[in-house]
C-alpha cells in the first residue's frame, strides 16, 4: 500500500439513507412525520414510511487504502456506492441525514472531476455491442471531449497504458463479446483507470469469474494499487472477493461494522451481517465459534488437508449452518498457511 | 422493364421521384437508429411506437372532421382522398407516437408493469382508439394504406420532411455520438461517467417517433417497424466494429428500399410489403454469411 496523505479519500459521516415507499410521500406530506426508520417492533416495513437502507453510517477511507465492503444482497452496498458516485443524493432521501465528502469535494463535484473510477458488474453491459476492448476504454476517456474535437493523442496513450497495466494489451483489439469473463473485467478496470482516477470503486467484480480468474483479478488489483497508489474499494456479497488483498474490511447490512484486518471478521459479526439470508430458512441463528486447531468434528477433517489460496493474507472465519439444530456454527481460522479453511477457490 | 419505362416518362417521374427520395432519406435515417434499437433490444418499442401512430391518425381524422374544409383542408384531404398530407397531420401523429413512447417508459418505471407488457397495452390501446376515432369522424381513410403505405400519396412535401428529419437526426446523433454509444453499451456505468442516461433514453424515443412518422407515410407502419429493426440486425451479423456496422446498416436499408421499389414496379406488389420482403431476404443472406465466416 502506498503512503497515505492527510486528506481522506472518502469521508462518510453519520449517513442515514431511506427510499420512499408507496404512500410514504403522501404520508410525509399530509401528517406529522416523526419516524424515519420505517420498521415496526418486529422489523417489518410499515406501510407509508420510507424504507431505511443505510443507518448511521460513518466511515473514513484513507488515500491509497484498499477497503473491502462485505454484505448480503439488499444490505445497502449498491446504495452506498451510488451515494459515493453521486448517482444518489442525500437530499433525495426523506431522512436528509449525514454528509459524504470525496477528496474534500461533494460526490457530484468529484464525479465531474473524474476522480472516481468505477467498475460495474459485468453482466450489465451489452456484450453484443460491436466494439473492441480498446474501444470500450476509449469510450470512457472520450466523454469529456467536446463533440467537435477528436480525442487527443495523449488520451489514446492513456488508453494503451491502462490496457497495459491490467495486462489486456494482447486482446485489446478483439471484440468485447468474444472475451472471457476475467478478460472483460480487466478491460473494465482499464476503462476505470484510463481517466487516471484517485479512487477505484469495484462493484461485485468477481461475479461470473472462475476461481483461478478470481485469484488473478485479486493480484491485478493489488498490482494496480501498488503501481498507481489509487484508493481501492471493493463491494461484494462474496467473502472471498472482499478479503482478497484488502487492508481493511467493513461489513454492511444497513448498519456498518468496520475492521482493520480480516481477523476482525468474527463469526459473530458475519452471522449478524448475513443473518437475514438464513433466518428465513433456519429461524433465528446464533454463533458457536471454535478455533480450527481445536476442531473435534471428524466431518471437518478434510477441510484442513489442503491449502487455502488466501489463507496467509486473509484468515477468515467460516460459518456453517446446521439445519437440524437451527444454528450457525463458525470456526475461526488461524493465520498460518497450514491451518486453512475450506473456502479455497 | 416497368421501372425503366416509369422513370423515362417525365410525367411518371414527377410522381415517382418524391417517393424514391423520401425512401432513401428514410432508409438512411432508420439505418442509423436501427443499430441502437437492436442493441438496446428496443425492437418491440419501435413496433409499439409505429402502431401507436394509428391513434394519432384517429386524432388527426377527428380534428379534420371538426375543422372541416375551412380550417383543415389539407388534413381533410389527406385523410379522405389520399391526395396530400399536411404538416398538421404529421405533427399530430408525431406527438401521439412520442406520447405513447414516453407513456411506455412511465408505465414500465412507475406503473409496476414489465416493459413489454406496457408496450403491448399502449399498442392495442392506441390502435383501438384510432379505430374508434376514425369511425366517429366518419373519415374515409383506407387502413391498408397506413399498414403497407401508398406510393401515390408520397409527394414532395413528404420528401422534404423526410430529408429534413433525416438531416436533423443525423446531426443530433453526431453531436451526442459519444454519450449515446456509451449509454447503449453500458447504461449503468455510463451514469458514473456523467452521461445523462434519462436524457439519452428520451432522445432516442423522440428520434424513434420522428422516424416512425417519416416512414409511415412512405410505406406504412409495418415497414416502419421493419426499417427500425432489420438494417441493424443485418449489419450486426456482418461486422463487430461500430463504424462498419453503421455503414452496413445504411447499405442494407438503401438496397432494401431501392430493391423494394423496383420489385414493386415490376411485379405490381404493394410497396411497403415488398421492401419488407427484400430486407428479410437480405437478413437471411447476412445470417448465411455469418455462418460461413463462423465469426460468432
Amino acid at each position: 500500500m502506498t503512503q497515505s496523505t492527510t486528506m481522506p479519500a472518502i469521508e462518510i459521516c453519520d449517513v442515514t439513507y431511506a427510499y420512499h415507499t408507496p404512500w410514504s410521500k403522501a404520508r410525509q406530506a399530509s401528517s406529522e412525520y416523526a419516524s424515519v426508520r420505517g420498521l415496526d417492533d418486529r422489523g417489518q416495513q410499515v406501510l407509508g414510511t420510507p424504507a431505511t437502507v443505510l443507518q448511521s453510517i460513518t466511515l473514513n477511507v484513507s488515500q491509497g487504502e484498499r477497503l473491502g465492503i462485505l454484505g448480503p444482497n439488499g444490505g445497502g452496498k449498491s446504495t452506498l456506492l451510488k451515494l459515493i458516485l453521486g448517482l444518489l443524493s442525500l437530499d433525495g432521501s426523506p431522512t436528509r441525514h449525514g454528509e459524504i465528502r470525496v477528496l474534500g469535494m461533494t460526490p457530484n463535484a468529484a464525479r465531474r472531476k473524474r476522480v472516481i473510477g468505477y467498475v460495474p458488474q459485468k453482466v450489465e453491459a451489452e456484450m453484443a455491442f460491436p466494439i473492441s476492448a480498446r474501444g470500450v476504454v476509449e469510450l470512457a476517456i472520450a466523454q469529456g471531449v467536446p463533440f467537435w474535437k477528436r480525442v487527443p493523442q495523449a488520451s489514446r496513450y492513456l488508453v494503451s497504458n491502462a490496457l497495459d497495466v491490467v495486462g489486456a494489451s494482447a486482446y485489446a483489439d478483439k471484440p468485447i463479446g468474444t472475451l472471457s469473463g476475467g478478460q472483460v473485467q480487466r478491460v473494465m478496470v482499464a476503462r476505470a483507470l484510463a481517466c487516471t482516477p484517485r479512487i477505484l470503486l469495484l462493484d461485485e467484480p468477481m461475479v461470473g469469474i472462475d476461481p483461478a480468474g478470481q485469484r488473478h483479478f485479486a493480484e491485478l488489483i493489488d498490482r494496480v494499487n501498488k503501481a498507481t497508489g489509487v484508493t481501492v474499494i471493493v463491494v461484494s456479497h462474496d467473502i472471498r472477493t472482499v478479503v482478497a488483498g484488502c487492508d481493511r474490511i467493513a461489513c454492511l447490512s444497513r448498519t456498518l461494522h468496520s475492521h482493520t484486518s480480516a481477523q476482525g471478521l468474527t463469526p459473530g459479526v458475519l452471522a449478524e451481517v448475513f443473518r437475514h439470508d438464513v433466518s428465513a430458512i433456519f429461524g433465528d441463528v446464533h454463533v458457536d465459534a471454535h478455533a480450527a486447531a481445536a476442531c473435534k468434528d471428524p466431518s471437518h477433517a478434510h477441510e484442513h488437508s489442503h491449502a487455502h489460496a488466501y489463507a496467509e493474507t486473509c484468515p477468515v472465519a467460516q460459518l456453517e449452518i446446521s439445519p437440524g439444530l437451527g444454528q450457525t456454527r463458525g470456526r475461526e481460522v488461524g493465520s498460518s498457511g497450514g491451518q486453512s479453511s475450506s473456502g479455497a477457490p | 422493364m416497368n421501372t425503366w419505362s416509369y422513370f423515362a416518362d417525365p410525367e411518371m417521374l414527377g410522381i415517382l421521384l418524391p417517393c424514391v427520395v423520401a425512401g432513401l432519406a428514410s432508409a438512411f435515417l432508420c439505418a442509423l437508429l436501427s443499430v441502437f434499437v437492436v442493441i438496446k433490444r428496443l425492437a418491440f418499442v419501435g413496433q409499439g411506437i409505429s402502431h401507436a401512430a394509428f391513434g394519432g391518425i384517429g386524432v388527426a381524422a377527428l380534428v379534420a372532421s371538426f375543422l372541416g374544409a375551412a380550417g383543415g383542408t389539407a388534413l381533410g384531404s389527406a385523410m379522405g382522398t389520399g391526395a396530400g398530407v399536411s404538416l398538421a397531420q404529421y405533427a399530430i401523429v408525431f406527438v401521439f407516437c412520442l406520447a405513447a413512447a414516453l407513456m411506455v417508459g412511465v408505465l414500465a418505471r412507475k406503473g409496476g408493469v414489465e416493459a413489454d407488457t406496457a408496450i403491448g397495452i399502449i399498442l392495442v390501446a392506441s390502435m383501438a382508439l384510432g379505430s374508434i376515432l376514425v369511425y366517429v369522424s366518419r373519415s374515409t381513410i383506407k387502413w391498408e394504406s397506413f399498414l403497407f403505405g401508398n406510393l401515390l400519396e408520397v409527394g414532395w412535401l413528404d420528401a422534404w420532411i423526410a430529408i429534413g428529419i433525416t438531416v436533423a437526426i443525423s446531426c443530433t446523433l453526431y453531436v451526442v455520438r459519444r454519450p449515446i454509444i456509451f449509454w447503449t453499451f453500458d447504461e449503468n456505468a455510463s451514469r458514473a461517467w456523467g452521461v445523462p442516461a434519462r436524457t439519452m433514453q428520451i432522445l432516442l424515443m423522440v428520434m424513434l417517433a420522428l422516424a416512425t412518422v417519416t416512414v409511415m407515410k412512405l410505406a406504412g407502419v409495418v415497414l416502419a417497424t421493419a426499417m427500425l429493426v432489420l438494417p441493424g440486425a443485418i449489419a450486426l451479423r456482418l461486422s463487430r466494429r461500430m463504424s462498419i456496422v453503421i455503414v452496413w446498416a445504411v447499405v442494407a436499408a438503401v438496397v432494401g428500399v431501392l430493391g423494394g421499389i423496383v420489385a414493386s414496379f415490376e411485379a405490381g406488389f404493394p410497396l411497403g410489403a415488398t421492401i419488407v420482403c427484400v430486407l428479410t431476404v437480405l437478413f437471411a443472406i447476412a445470417c448465411g454469411v455469418e455462418r460461413v465466416r463462423g465469426n460468432r
